[in-house]
């Protein structure tokens, strides 16, 4: 005797809440992937902007020496070379450095040759002197504090602005490193405190249920992994949207940023991973979803019988 | 005389034992006390008493929905003051419960709460189909397979809670008041099979005030009496009529 199939649907032993609890969680995710996932894409697009720049205009500096106006001309290449004595000296203590050089008399006629033509004795003209400033590799100059150093050591000393520039950028990017770093702790904060409520309120409408559960000899583990496996969905959505929102913020970010000074931004691009790292963010939200939800319920149920 | 006890105890081992039981709620006095009682595997006992007497409540400490208060409840011969949660489910897995009011889970289909007992331990849906359909067609519940229990009437409610307590095949059931809801027709079929799951093995305790099912049954009756508890055995019909209800 063969039977028509019957098809059975099964419902939910202990259904999360549809209303209010659900879609809370939802918009909590929701807006922490949102902030997470623009301060993370600032964040990596910068990095890769300053990863960007070459090795060799970061491992070297000029430093000039301006020439002294004074009258006497021997007095005056004295001088220039005394100031450049000085802040040889400076340069030289400073422990990121690897190698200070003045340029010599024959380099520098070289330098200005093309203007000035052949037969030329720069004794004779008021030309600034050059410092040319090898940083050790991987070293990271303050330059800053170089500048402050030298302008403390002589007036006469300048570094170039392109550099300064360059190390306030990079202070910068550390400090958006940072606050990346707090938005992180916080997005993790918000999914986990809101899954940490939800759960809380819903193993106690479903107190009943659970334990007829527990009768029928369902672990702990049992009523765990559904509550894991519901809070992942909706963490799930929520990142989601949160992303949704968050993709035309990153593209308006940037084409913003576009338009302010092409030739720079222009390197802040993002790498394949780092937009693989923007998108799993709602994985990641429903992760940390999973996780909460499971450890609460066995935390939560430890007090029943 | 000692081979022989400990011959009986092998093949028939206690399945429940209590000693120096007491139960209250709260700071309540005591509902029982100084309970003693050793029910041997494949067993069948009847559980009477006034209503009040207790009889749930000697029961949940069965089933391990409750610890004694004082003295101790060893069930499959752990000890349930000691037995960690885990241990608990373990057991309660071979335990088959028809409550009072039934507990079946609201927002479920009858196929899903008679399910239950086996999605618990992680059986194969398949399995799972098939015996809990065979078993609701057995109870002539096959039309109301989608039905959740709000939909259900008292007698219907009654048989799928009969059903959830035997799909698991369990070492021990313990059914309170059983047939109180279901026609007469259908009674006779319930309690066979208690009787049946009994032959094969299981020990069965029922709480019932019904005095035709102690006298059609000709089983042994536990009876709540003064916070306390006494044994007659099957044909004991002089004790047993001033007792009842
Ligand atoms: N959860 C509880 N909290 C407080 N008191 C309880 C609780 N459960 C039972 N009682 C009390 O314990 C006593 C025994 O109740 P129990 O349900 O065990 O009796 P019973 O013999 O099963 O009665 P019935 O035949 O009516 O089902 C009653 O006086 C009842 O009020
Ligand atoms: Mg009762």
């Amino acid at each position: 005797m063969s039977k028509k199939p019957v098809f059975i649907s099964r419902h939910e032993e202990l259904p999360l809440q549809g209303g209010s609890t659900s879609l809370f969680l939802q918009i909590m995710v929701g807006i922490a992937v949102f902030l997470f996932s623009v301060t993370l894409s600032g964040v990596l697009a910068i990095n890769s902007m300053l990863l960007n720049w070459n090795e060799s205009i970061l491992g070297s500096l000029t430093v000039q020496i301006m020439p002294s106006t004074h009258l006497n001309q021997d007095k005056a290449i004295a001088e220039t070379l005394a100031h450049q004595e000085k802040a040889l000296d400076v340069l030289r203590n400073i422990n990121e450095v690897e190698k200070a050089e003045p340029l010599s008399d024959k380099q520098l006629t070289k330098l200005i040759q093309p203007w000035l033509g052949d037969g030329i004795s720069i004794q004779n003209l008021p030309i600034p002197r050059i410092i040319d400033v090898k940083i050790k590799k991987g070293a990271s100059l303050d330059y800053m504090d170089l500048a402050y150093k030298l302008a403390q050591a002589t007036p006469m000393a300048s570094v170039d602005n392109h550099k300064l520039w360059l190390n306030k950028l990079i202070r910068f990017a550390d400090g958006l490193k940072l606050l990346a770093l707090s938005v992180l702790v916080l997005v993790v904060m918000i999914t986990s405190g809101a899954i940490f409520y939800t759960t809380q309120t819903s193993l106690g409408l479903h107190k009943y249920t659970i334990q007829i559960l527990h009768l029928m000899g369902a672990k702990d583990t049992y009523v765990a992994q559904q509550f894991a496996k519901r809070s992942a969905v909706l963490a799930l959505q929520g990142g989601f949207f949160g992303l949704l929102v968050g993709l035309p913020t990153i593209f308006g970010i940037a084409s913003l940023a576009q338009q302010i000074e092409g030739g720079i931004i222009s390197e802040a691009r993002l790498s394949f991973f780092d937009w693989g790292a923007i998108l799993s963010l709602p994985i990641l939200a429903g992760l940390i979803a999973m996780i909460t939800a499971y450890y609460t319920v066995k935390q939560t149920l430890q007090k029943m019988m | 005389m000692i081979n022989a006890n400990s011959n009986i105890n092998t093949k028939y081992p206690a399945i429940i034992e209590m000693q120096n039981v007491g139960i209250r709620y709260d700071q309540g006095p005591e509902i029982l006390s100084d309970i003693r009682l050793s029910l041997r595997k494949g067993s069948f006992h009847f559980l009477t008493g006034k209503s009040g007497a207790g009889k749930t409540s000697l029961l949940s400490m069965m089933y391990l929905a409750q610890k004694p208060s004082r003295g101790t409840v060893s069930v499959f011969g752990h000890n349930v003051n000691f037995a960690n949660r885990d241990a608990l489910a373990m057991l309660r897995r071979k335990i088959g419960v028809v409550f009072q009011d039934f507990r079946l889970i609201d927002h479920l289909s009858a196929f899903d709460n008679v399910a239950l007992p086996l999605r618990v331990c992680g059986m194969d849906e398949r399995e799972i189909r098939k015996r809990v359909m065979e078993l609701l067609q057995w109870v002539e519940l096959d039309k109301s397979i989608q039905a959740t229990p709000a939909t259900l009437s008292g007698g219907e409610k009654q048989r799928v809670a009969i059903a959830r307590a035997v799909i698991n095949r369990p070492d021990l059931l313990l059914a309170d008041e059983p047939t109180g809801n279901v026609d007469n027709d259908i009674a006779p079929k319930l309690m066979k099979l208690f009787v049946e799951l009994n032959r094969l093995g299981t020990t069965v305790v029922i709480a019932t005030h019904s005095e035709k099912l102690i006298h059609d049954f000709a089983y042994p009756r536990l009876h709540l009496q003064n916070h306390g508890l006494k044994i007659y055995g099957p044909n004991d019909y002089t004790n047993m009529r001033g007792n009842l209800v």
